[in-house]
């Protein structure tokens, strides 16, 4: 699709393919966390059919959507997966971690 | 606002091809989406006179069922009783044959002897193909291939409104209240684009949102599931008791329990649904006039069939807990099913006003398209080139064809149940046929002298439906008229085809002014070639590209 355009706007939207596949996969797995802590540590819930978890499933519309809107703001696909990912180790460590935890405690 | 140039030139970018890939779908969905806005009243229109006019009286209901379940004890795993039969739902007891409602459904009625009265025509299924069309954006394939598909275009709607915000944003406090009709066409449709989409935006994100989870729910909720949920929560769907050697309660013994628990509520029909573990299972559904509901025109009660107690409220409309009425405004925000008719109307008119906003999308992206080729080679006559003439062909083709197809099946809805007895399968293919065909008229004649055409074709097209109804009121033994709500269908497909009609004359001027590098133009390519006239409109290319 770059071909087309001319050189000075391939500058910015030309590496589209590698930010846009960390907003798909990398962002994806950083919705999924973001849900998995609201249901842990908030009020909402994962995994049966209460109106808790109908809006933690819900939530990932609109998550997913912004990350993947907003993710073209990264410089190019490696800034994007590393950021992407990083908050993933970041968000999932949490997640993991805390039900780990919770889990000795209990 | 000040956003950098290059973001907002970049999200330009994004915003231009994402709206390309999506747009025509959306345009689809939109416009079936508006008129699925008015599916009760289409339906009434379009449904030919009840079978049975004679209902069984409701306390006669045990009867008629005990006599169905004699004859198809298959029934009993599923079955309806409507409270009050109508064009809808034209039979006191239904059920169908199939699992997930993928049969033949089936209507019962008792006669005045006592005899079984069965038959399996149901109100149209033009109603229903309108619906699917919406539902799955025009692709009548697998439900399970189109969905993903549907989920995917709604994501990268999504993206498009998002980055269509940012390109607006520099310039929104200076063009919003603009609109430069003149010289400059593409700065009119551009205005026109950009007030559409900003004023009509909540409904376009809760579009966009409520799509996407439709399409993926499956997906979101197995996601969840495998790597989220907690293992030691038990399952907490509510069951009625076990009732053993207890009759259930007749319908009017529900209906008046009903009505002491939740006045307001209104119920429709009552589905008996048999389990093996624990018995008759009961879902009440209904409405009330003050709630959203859960499903497009129905919500939910799970009622104990042997004591009437209300068992499960969290769809049903009025008696839900903060938590489910939340999750049931997003199926309400997109369904527009509160506050009655004015929402509906509203609804109806944002609809067409998303189909419009596509419509406009791809004109300016063509439009685009020449002018960025144009750059740096400006002492050239730059022309359309075979991208544009093809995405022009498209638009006209595809919208038009969709906006001919549905009122064709439409209008065909009073005519065929006389000729053939496949009535659903003729819909399908009348729409299909006429969709088809106008698209493959918009390639061969192309976008401008296309448009001109199909524009008239649309046009009388969507008259045959009040014709339809004319000739039913004057022709003996031909269609039918059922009065009321219905004739609404007629009055706005007058309406419609008068729009279309004007369209067609407003076009059919623009393609003889348009200049000839215009998609609109009619002149021949060859003599468009030689012509290497200077452009007219040189203040224009900048336009686009400068957002202070």
């Amino acid at each position: 699709m770059s071909a087309k355009l001319p050189k000075a706007q391939q500058l910015s939207s030309a590496n589209w393919f590698g930010k846009a596949s960390a907003g798909v996969i990398a962002g994806f797995m950083l919705t999924l966390a973001i849900c998995g802590l609201l249901a842990h540590f908030g009020p909402l819930d994962v995994g049966y059919f209460s109106a808790q978890s109908q809006i933690s499933m819900w939530l990932m519309s609109p998550v997913w959507g912004l990350i993947m809107s907003f993710c073209f703001l990264f410089r190019n696909g490696v800034h994007a997966w590393a950021w992407l990912g990083s908050g993933n180790a970041v968000l999932w460590g949490l997640l993991l971690g805390s039900q780990y935890l919770v889990g000795q405690g209990g | 606002m000040k956003i950098r140039s290059d973001i907002v030139r970049m999200y330009r970018d994004i915003h231009s091809w994402v709206g390309i890939v999506c747009g025509l779908a959306l345009f689809i969905a939109f416009y079936a989406g508006a008129i699925t806005m008015f599916e009760a009243p289409l339906k009434r229109w379009a449904s030919p006179p009840m079978h049975v006019t004679e209902h069984t009286p409701l306390e006669r209901t045990p009867e008629l069922v005990e006599k169905v379940l004699m004859e198809y004890p298959k029934a009993a795993l599923n079955y309806d009783i409507t409270l009050a039969p109508d064009l809808e739902r034209p039979a006191r007891m239904s059920w169908n044959s199939g699992p997930r409602g993928s049969g033949t459904t089936y209507y019962a009625e008792l006669a005045q002897d006592g005899s079984l009265l069965v038959h399996s025509e149901g109100p149209s299924a033009v109603g229903q193909l309108v619906d699917d069309l919406h539902r799955q954006i025009g692709i009548l394939v697998d439900h399970d291939i189109a969905m993903p598909i549907m989920g995917i275009i709604s994501f990268l709607y999504f993206i498009a409104l998002v980055s269509g915000v940012i390109v607006l944003l520099p310039t929104l406090v200076k063009d919003l209240f603009i609109l430069r009709i003149g010289k400059n066409l593409k700065r009119m449709w551009l205005d026109f684009h950009n007030a559409l989409g900003l004023f009509s935006l909540p409904f376009h994100i809760i579009m966009a949102l409520t799509a996407v989870v439709f399409a993926f729910h499956d997906q979101f909720y197995d996601a969840q599931g495998a790597l989220l949920a907690k293992n030691d929560r038990i399952a907490m769907e509510e069951h009625a008791e076990l009732h053993r050697n207890q009759v259930p309660l007749n319908p009017q013994q529900i209906v008046a329990r009903l009505k002491e628990q939740s006045p307001d509520f209104e119920p429709v029909y009552i589905n008996y649904h048999y389990e093996e573990d624990h018995g008759v299972e009961m879902r009440v559904a209904g409405s009330n006039p003050r709630y959203g509901m859960r499903g497009a025109t129905f919500g939910f009660a799970g009622v104990d069939a042997y004591t009437g107690d209300l068992t499960m409220t969290g769809y049903m409309p009025g008696e839900q807990d903060g938590w489910f009425a939340t999750v049931t405004s997003f199926f309400a925000l997109h369904f527009g099913n509160f506050g009655g008719n004015p929402v509906r109307w509203a609804y109806f008119l944002l609809g067409l006003a998303g189909a419009v906003l596509f419509y406009t999308g791809n004109l300016l992206w063509i439009e685009t398209h020449r002018k960025k080729r144009r750059k740096g080679y400006e002492y050239l006559d730059v022309q359309q080139t075979r991208a544009s003439k093809i995405l022009g062909a498209l638009t006209v083709g595809i919208s038009l064809g969709c906006i001919a197809g549905i009122s064709s099946t439409i209008a065909a809805a009073k005519v065929l149940p006389q000729w053939t007895d496949a009535v659903g399968a003729w819909h399908t293919g009348i729409y299909y046929a006429v969709f088809f065909l106008f698209s493959a008229w918009a390639f061969i004649r192309g976008a401008a002298r296309g448009a001109v055409e199909l524009l008239c074709a649309s046009a009388i097209a969507t008259l045959l439906i009040p014709l339809v109804s004319l000739f039913s009121a004057f022709l003996p033994g031909f269609g039918w008229n059922h009065g009321g709500s219905s004739y609404l269908i007629d009055i706005v497909a007058v309406i419609g085809a008068g729009s279309l009609a004007l369209l067609a004359r407003k076009t059919l001027q623009r393609i003889h002014r348009a200049p000839e590098y215009s998609i609109w133009y009619v002149g021949t390519d060859e003599s468009a070639q030689s012509a290497g006239a200077t452009e007219p409109e040189t203040d224009a290319v900048n336009v686009a590209s400068s957002p202070t």
